[in-house]
């Protein structure tokens, strides 16, 4: 929706760089995200120190559409929260469009926030706020005027079916609805990522294949989208690269629409993590 | 700024119990505060009336001859401690009491014996107490000399209660402070737990440090400015109240009129107020989730 009311760019990403990654050709090759040799580790109050990601490679490009899955504690949730700057990486770099994240001062982790879109699994919304204030919000940090803000809320909360909805207040929402909207929040300001962690996690599977529809609906408009999840049913609906994440490695994997589907659900039902045997379709990247 | 102001205010609205709880309390505190301060005015007012430092009446006898009185003056004028002196006949002595109360028949029925003529010495206010005495006693051996008045002893008396009154005061004014901090910055606390999913969403949209903060600083601000504003209403109504009650005739002839804490005093309590309650507001927020 790159329409005549656009955010004027933070600081974060320099003036043209933004639209030299939704425009131009070269621009198209250039990775949105790198991980270089990430690891992670969590330093537990025991003293045993728990490695989560132990040299992580990737890169993802503009405009694409990849998933994140792993067993439960594999470090999808760790991965995201090193590229939104939760957490700190141990070793490596994160390249968020071209910007070494782990070095940004915490004075311009706002910058950083700003060009990412993030939903959560709690969806993460303020239940005494109205629908469009809760989408606003992303837009009034930036400073935009309200009259451009309205402009844009409506708009996003159109893209996400809840046109008419924002004056309701948020709280009263089915969970659906509030997903929905924590999604307009994260695209209304035409972020150059969304992260998205198990947002299908509290909803019920057709609400969760609805869901992922309008993620990739989000992405069929050019959005690039990394979308963390477990849900097996998800990964199949459509050909997609994944990234699977296994005692603290990432393998980055092209599924198939369904033959791939037995080896990833063995791994992924069962809460020991065991390697990914799909040999013809693995590709390591880095 | 304005949406600073519109969140703070949601906030305040969203919260009001919350925050009603904590301005009743800042109120009360600051009752305390402000009755202290109220006693310690006072008291200095009173000092500063009688205690015109080193002040003496000779009243003269009656039959004393003019003579006697010139002597004296003359005698006076040139003793060194001696600051200024002044005569003050029976009617001059009846106009002073007369002329600010207007007049009471009962009073100007009194017989003109009950206005002695009198000299009032200014004493040099370094003199200590002890000369001050010294020359007290040799003026009272005098022929012409009925009694000497000094308001010394008062003076000091005044001065040690005022001291004690401005320590008290001093101590009270540190616990307001502490309590005041204390239980804007919990209130805050309590409003930014129950508001702990803003506070999360402010900065996971990518809100500055300034964008998340400022609301609960404005409403601290708030809250400390009424909390003191209220306390400042409730004291001077019941000054009032009870100046209104007191007799009139007997504070004039004490020299005693109570007065209200001056309006600078008023203003600085309601900008330590605003300022402890900003203070406050900033507190709370330590604990403000890392996200
Ligand atoms: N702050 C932390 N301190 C210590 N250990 C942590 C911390 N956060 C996560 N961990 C540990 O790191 C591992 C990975 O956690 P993470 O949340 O990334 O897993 P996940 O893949 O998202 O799991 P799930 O599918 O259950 O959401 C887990 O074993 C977890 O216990
Ligand atoms: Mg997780």
């Amino acid at each position: 929706m790159a329409g005549p009311a656009r955010a004027p760019l933070t600081p974060f990403l320099r003036a043209g760089s933004r639209d030299a990654l939704r425009g131009s050709e070269t621009a198209q090759k250039k990775a949105v995200l790198v991980f270089d040799g990430v690891q992670k580790v969590y330093r537990r109050s025991g003293g045993t120190d728990h490695h989560v990601l132990r040299g992580v490679d990737l890169e993802i490009e503009r405009g694409e559409f990849v998933f994140v899955t792993g067993a439960s504690g594999s470090g999808k949730s760790t991965m995201l929260k090193l590229v939104y700057r939760a957490e700190m990486v141990d070793e490596g770099r994160i390249l968020f469009c071209g910007r070494d994240v782990a070095r940004l001062t915490d004075d311009s982790i706002p910058f950083l926030r700003r060009n990412l879109g993030i939903v959560f699994q709690d969806f993460k919304i303020v239940p005494t706020w109205s629908v469009a204030e809760n989408v606003a919000i992303a837009l009034e940090v930036i400073g935009l005027s309200s009259r451009l803000i309205r402009q844009r809320v409506a708009v996003a909360l159109e893209r996400v079916g809840l046109s008419g909805r924002g004056g309701d207040r948020a709280g009263v929402l089915s969970g659906g609805e509030q997903q929905r909207v924590a999604i307009a929040r994260a695209i209304v300001g035409e972020p150059a990522l969304v992260l998205a962690d198990e947002p299908t996690g509290n909803l019920d599977p057709a609400l969760a294949l609805d869901i992922l529809g309008l993620f990739e609906e989000i992405h069929a408009s050019g959005t690039t989208v990394m979308f963390a999840t477990h849900d097996r049913t998800l990964l199949d609906v459509r050909q997609r690269r994944i990234l699977v994440l296994d005692e603290g490695r990432c393998t980055d994997v092209h599924t198939g629409l369904d033959h791939f589907g037995d080896e990833l659900d063995s791994d992924l039902d069962d809460s020991a993590p065991r390697a990914i045997v799909a040999p013809t379709r693995l590709r390591r990247v880095g | 700024m304005s949406g600073s102001i519109e969140r703070a205010k949601r906030g305040l609205l969203a919260e009001w119990r919350l925050h009603a709880l904590s301005v009743v309390s800042l109120a009360v505190a600051f009752v305390c505060l402000g009755a202290a301060l109220l006693v310690v005015v006072n008291l200095h007012e009173l000092k500063e009336r009688w205690g015109k430092t080193g002040r003496a009446s000779v009243y003269l006898k009656d039959g004393a001859a003019p003579a006697q009185v010139e002597a004296l003056m003359v005698a006076l004028k040139g003793t060194p401690e001696v600051r200024g002196v002044r005569y003050l006949s029976p009617q001059d002595a009846r106009a002073v009491v007369f002329g600010s109360s207007g007049g009471d028949a009962t009073l100007k029925n009194l017989p003109q014996e009950a206005f002695p003529a009198s000299i009032e010495i200014d004493v040099a206010p370094e003199i200590a107490e002890a000369e001050v005495q010294g020359i007290v006693s040799k003026i009272a051996s005098l022929p012409a000399v009925d009694a000497v008045e000094t308001y010394g002893t008062w003076t000091a008396r005044l001065g040690s209660v005022l001291h004690g009154g401005t320590l008290a005061a001093a101590a009270l004014a540190a616990i307001v402070f502490g309590a005041v901090l204390a239980v804007v910055g919990s209130t805050m606390r309590l409003a930014l737990n129950r508001r702990r999913t803003e506070v999360e969403v402010l900065r996971l949209v990518g809100a500055s440090d300034g964008f998340v903060k400022t609301p609960y600083v404005l409403e601290g601000t708030f809250q400390g400015a009424l909390g003191s504003t209220v306390a400042v209403g409730i004291l001077a109504f019941l000054f009032f109240f009870i100046r209104s009650r007191l007799d009139t005739e007997l504070t004039s002839l004490v020299g005693l009129d109570l007065t209200f804490l001056p309006p600078l005093v008023v203003l600085g309590m309601v900008a330590t107020g605003a300022l402890l309650g900003a203070m406050g507001g900033a507190l709370g927020l330590r604990r403000l989730t890392t996200v």
